[in-house]
């Protein structure tokens, strides 16, 4: 029969195409296997500000912040050796380790160094995270194109780097240790041009892990730098499989093909995980310098109103949220600065659940039947309509009568850089460990209208840019601790939630886990082994 | 053939205007979404000048045509890789997807609807029938999650998900091929019914005949007709991608690449993957006329 025969001949082809279709899968018995929910896109950490994840294992920055206890952690040495820093907070001078090599074979010298943060501030190279240079001498001139070479970059000799700042700034040694300072090779990078970061062959770092793969949409693996200056990783091979469906990964993780499992993927899983005979030993968590908050946007009414703003902190209960939502697993925070953060105040007032003290708060700013509002969030996002469903119930207590807004990821994101999105519940992790990460992100003034905040208070943009150049540390804490106080509890411009843990399970047979103290998803596998 | 291809091109231009329009309508633009949390307006300002986005609308549209034509679409904005190649990519995978799915669909659809036809209501019919609804009623994600759940992970069959050969290919093609195949049982059940009362049946009944050849040679050649129609067209749209089972299975197919490009106001990708589907599509009808003015004598086109 014709019929059938046809049948047969695209059965064939199709088995050649689907063999011939994607890649085998290698894996030895030192290969770690890690899910990762969106393509990195690039290892070039400088044209992207989401995926930490090939930074941090193929690159390597002048200093490293390492985790030193659970939410703790300390700037280290990392490809300098040691460094200096001028009495005026200008100048750093940076002393390379001598013998360290890029992945392609070349040693990293001072020039290298020159030339990533030069190509970081290159107009050309389209960076998306200029701004922890900012504060480089030169940088603008360099940025609008007036300049071929940045003033403040330096390479004294083979092995030392000096960077000028335009003025003392406190964070930029905690800065230079965030991903996006991650070290390049000047002649690679020219020579890989656009494509530098994209595939194995135009990728090279001095890291522990060197990209061997790179399948978009589907998997990397990483292998281990055998000349790794801190010597050669226990891993043979990181293996990570892009999987774009939490459900899928969870699924994944349960049939055992993969050994991490990050629970911000599955929060309602936890307890299942918790309790789990199986799992129950392998669960590993930490602290994450990170807070949850609600913002408010202060153009729209009623939230001009102080006394508004101050009935919606009032009218959340956070600690149900926290206990019923996230299972008790976080702590309340009061502030802006969350636990583990340099400056971090204990000792806030602590706001309190009051739907009846909010009504009355309405009442006197004149809307005695309560108000409409907006909460915007991404629509499909689940762990944010989780929050969202809850708080609208507990508003509707207090006189708030919340719509939820669902609206696509470009969409929310437009609309809150042009400054017009209603209130939305987010959380921010550190990138570097400073106050200023946090304050200056929300609060300086271009960002206060990014963020759709619209808090426009001089005496917090001045009190700002005073916290960036003071050196001593004692000083920038106590103008952090009272400018937080001036903003959440005086102002009420801030909605502070609580601080979570991450929550990871493991495969039995994954040992020295050490969560990262910031509580991101992406770390540094360096340190990980396997046992069988 | 010349002439199918040649009408192909208007459609393919109203569909780069229609899509140009509306991703420019909506709000968003891709440099604050791959910003996301970590925005700073003064990047976001730069680096949406450097890209041309500033640009009036047309003139962004006509460069883009202007690279078109010789066969540019651009680089991708967020991928930073040209359009072509990861359409190039993605395509292998998804024609894997597609020819999977429809083997599945046709080696479970017509038997069905053969079946359910040849004992129209009785039990065979229904049970048929509700298998076929269910393929068509079950949404891909929730059929796909039972199948993993079972196939996966209690029974160790399957891999869960990833693309790594044919073994990954069993599940996502059931899973795609399961709600098509319902669709293709119906329709064979009903053409065959309508057939089975044709005279020419009869006739051939009365030449003494047994009901297998009857069936075979006489009644299914006719009945499957419209079903190869729905057949082509199912196959070009497996082809335009099949985002759910994609993304479900981890896939690196068209269908995600797509939506990816929709969520990140990624032009250069949305354009070429969509004209690249419209294509398909629009060769997938004329394969399908093709094909039926070949399995029928009766029908002729452009004469």
């Amino acid at each position: 029969m014709r019929f059938s025969k046809w049948l047969c001949a695209v059965g064939v082809a199709f088995i050649c195409i689907a063999n011939g279709a994607g890649t085998a899968l290698a894996q030895g018995s030192k290969t770690l296997r890690v899910p990762y929910l969106e393509d990195p896109k690039t290892a070039d950490c400088q044209t992207q500000t989401i995926s930490y994840l090939l930074p941090l294992n193929c690159f390597d920055r002048l200093v490293e912040c390492i985790t030193v206890g659970p939410g703790e952690s300390k700037i280290v040495p990392g490809l300098a050796e040691r460094w200096e820093i001028s009495d005026d907070g200008r100048v750093y001078t940076f002393y390379l380790r001598k013998g360290v090599f890029f992945h392609h074979g070349k040693e990293l010298t001072a020039d290298d160094v020159v030339y990533t943060f030069d190509r970081m501030l290159d107009p050309n190279t389209k960076a998306l995270n200029t701004d922890i240079l900012d504060w480089v001498e030169g940088a603008k001139e360099r940025m609008d194109g007036k300049a071929i070479y940045t003033k403040g970059l330096e390479a004294l000799d083979r092995y030392t780097v000096q960077i000028t700042l335009r003025g003392p700034y406190a964070p930029f040694l905690a800065v230079m240790a965030s991903p996006q300072a991650s070290i390049y090779n000047r002649e690679f990078t020219i020579k890989s041009g656009s494509r530098f970061g994209l595939t194995p062959e135009t990728t090279s770092g001095t890291g522990p892990f060197v990209m061997k793969e790179y399948v978009l949409n589907d998997h990397l693996l990483l292998v281990a730098n055998e000349g790794y200056y801190r010597g050669r990783p226990q891993l043979d091979e990181i293996l990570v499989r892009i999987t774009p469906d939490p459900e899928t990964l969870r699924m994944l993780f349960e049939a055992g093909e993969i050994d991490i499992f990050d629970c911000d993927y599955a929060v309602s899983q936890i307890p299942y995980f918790t309790n789990h005979p199986r799992w129950k030993d392998y669960v590993a968590s930490s602290p994450r310098v990170g807070i949850y908050y609600y913002s408010i946007n202060q153009r729209i009414k009623p939230f001009d109103d102080v006394r508004v703003r101050k009935a919606l902190q009032m009218a959340i209960d956070r600690k149900l949220i926290l206990d019923e939502l996230f299972y008790g697993k976080g702590h309340l925070e009061n502030g802006i600065m969350p636990r583990g953060l340099i400056c971090h105040n204990p000792d806030l007032p602590v706001i309190e659940y009051d739907p009846e003290k909010a009504k009355a708060l309405l009442a006197q700013a004149g809307y005695p039947d309560g108000v409409e509002m907006e909460i915007a969030q991404v629509s499909g996002a689940r762990q944010w309509l989780r929050i969202n469903e809850v708080v609208q119930a507990m508003l509707r207590e207090a006189g708030f009568k919340a719509h939820i807004q669902q609206m696509d990821e470009a969409a929310f994101y437009a609309t809150r850089s042009a400054g017009d999105l209603p209130s939305y519940v987010q959380v921010w992790s550190a990138d570097f460990n400073d106050p200023d990460n946090f304050f200056y992100t929300f609060f300086a003034p271009r960002n206060t209208v990014a963020r759709s905040f619209n808090y426009e208070s001089q005496e917090v943009f001045d009190a700002l840019e005073k916290g960036r150049s003071l050196s001593d540390q004692g000083e920038r804490c106590e103008l952090y601790r009272k400018l937080e106080q001036v903003i959440v509890q005086r102002d009420a411009a801030w909605v502070p939630l609580f601080s979570l843990e991450h929550v990871y399970v493991l495969q039995p047979r994954v040992k020295n886990f050490v969560a990262p103290w910031n509580g991101w998803s992406d770390m540094s596998y360096y340190d990980i082994h396997l046992e069988d | 053939m010349a002439k199918r291809l040649l009408a192909t091109v208007p459609v393919l231009i109203g569909v780069s205007i229609l899509i140009f329009v509306m991703l420019n309508i909506i709000p968003g633009d891709p440099v604050t979404v791959m910003m996301k949390e970590r925005i700073s307006p003064d990047v976001v300002e730069k680096v949406k000048a450097q890209m041309g986005l500033d640009d009036p609308l047309i003139v962004r549209y006509f460069r883009f045509i202007g690279g078109a034509l010789r066969g540019d679409f651009g680089l991708s904005y967020k991928l930073n890789r040209p359009v072509s190649q990861l359409i190039i990519q993605a395509f292998p995978n998804t024609l894997a997807l597609a020819l999977a799915a429809a083997l599945v669909s046709w080696l479970i659809g017509i038997p069905a609807g053969v079946l359910s036809a040849l004992k129209p209501n009785t039990i065979v019919d229904r049970v048929f029938m509700g298998f076929s609804v269910a393929g068509i009623s079950m949404p891909i994600f929730w059929s796909a999650l039972l199948m993993q759940y079972l196939f996966a992970l209690k029974l160790g069959w399957l891999p869960v998900s990833g693309f790594y050969g044919v073994k990954y290919l069993l599940m996502p093609a059931l899973a795609l091929g399961w709600s098509a195949a319902g669709i293709i049982a119906r329709l064979s059940r009903s053409s065959l019914l309508d057939v089975m009362q044709k005279d020419y049946i009869r006739t051939a009944r009365a030449k003494g005949l047994s009901e297998v050849q009857v069936i075979i040679c006489h009644a299914l050649k006719n009945a499957l007709l419209p079903v190869v129609t729905v057949m082509a067209i199912q196959v070009a749209s497996f082809l335009s991608g099949a985002v759910i089972t994609e993304s479900v299975f981890g896939i690196p197919g068209l269908g995600r690449l797509a939506i990816d490009a929709i969520r990140t106001r990624d032009m250069p990708l949305l354009e070429g993957s969509v004209l690249f589907a419209t294509f398909l599509v629009v060769m997938g009808n004329a394969v399908a006329d093709i094909l039926y003015s070949t399995l029928d004598p009766r029908i002729r086109y452009g004469r």
